[in-house]
């Protein structure tokens, strides 16, 4: 079992006022550098995969007051640390649905992933849906409205199982 | 032994979890399954001649004709049981085609 304090830290979750993908991801890859987190790769990379094979999420069908949330992640070899990175998004960001890619999704909150070690720690989308799934969806409403990080923090310490290795 | 192939973009979460979910729910139902993941980049004609069925999240252009059964798995990303029950059952009902246990 993978604990909440190994996967989210107070200093890597964002509040973004950006308006397109590109440039979110440029804003939180700056501080995820500047952490030591992530390759200087890690952008072009992220960038490059997310046009590819996008990673939106209709929430839908989980429930129809949810928003919608995207899950970008790259390979392993850009990332130097494991964990799940939230990102609030003040304005709704076009990506592209994961399941169907030529679907747009107006995405809401991204659950940023990052994978240093591959095969060996693979449960964290896992691990964000059944966050998704298991939370009472009003407060979830609420939680995907907090534009107070530390309120964010709060709710998913109290709220997030964690992550089963090879669940 | 079934050999499936899943494919991810990234070759890791989605991928890894789909195979993880495949391989609990077809030995539930009976029948020897392996699972190996793999990025999307990565596949090529000479790999999938390996497996017997090719399991995706979306409809991807590979660049070539997919020879073996294809089944999209995405539902699975969801853990909603409904939403991956009717990909199970089209796994089982194409395992059962291909008449190898």
């Amino acid at each position: 079992m993978t604990s909440f304090g190994t996967l989210f830290t107070k200093d890597r979750i964002y509040i973004s006022n950006q308006v397109k993908q590109e440039d979110v991801f440029a804003e939180v890859y700056q501080d995820l550098l500047r952490q030591d987190c992530v390759t200087e790769e890690f952008l072009t990379n992220l960038l490059e995969r997310e046009e590819n094979y996008p990673t939106g999420i209709a929430l839908a069908p989980v429930d129809l007051k949810l928003p919608n949330i995207a899950i970008p992640h790259t390979e392993s070899q850009f990332v130097k640390t494991s964990g799940i990175v939230p990102i609030k998004l003040n304005n709704q960001v076009i990506f592209h649905n994961m399941i169907k890619p030529e679907e747009k999704l107006d995405v809401s909150f991204l659950f940023m992933i990052l994978n240093q070690n591959g095969e060996e720690q693979t449960g964290l989308l896992a691990a964000i849906m059944d966050f998704i799934n298991s939370c009472d969806k009003d407060e979830l409403v609420t939680f995907f409205n907090t534009e107070d990080p530390a309120e964010l923090f709060n709710f998913l310490e109290n709220n997030f199982k964690g992550v089963i290795a090879n669940d | 032994m079934i050999r499936i192939l899943a494919a991810c973009g990234a070759g890791v979460n989605s991928s890894h979890q789909i195979k993880s979910a495949l391989e609990k729910e077809m030995k539930n139902r009976g029948y020897q399954v392996k699972v190996d993941t793999i990025m999307i980049k990565d596949i090529n004609q000479d790999k999938l001649e390996h497996y017997d069925i090719f399991t995706q999240i979306a409809n991807s252009d590979l660049g070539f004709d997919i020879e073996i059964p294809v089944v999209d798995a995405g539902p699975i990303l969801y853990r909603i049981p409904t939403m991956a029950e009717p990909v199970y059952q089209e796994l089982e009902n194409t395992i059962k085609k291909l008449d190898k246990k």
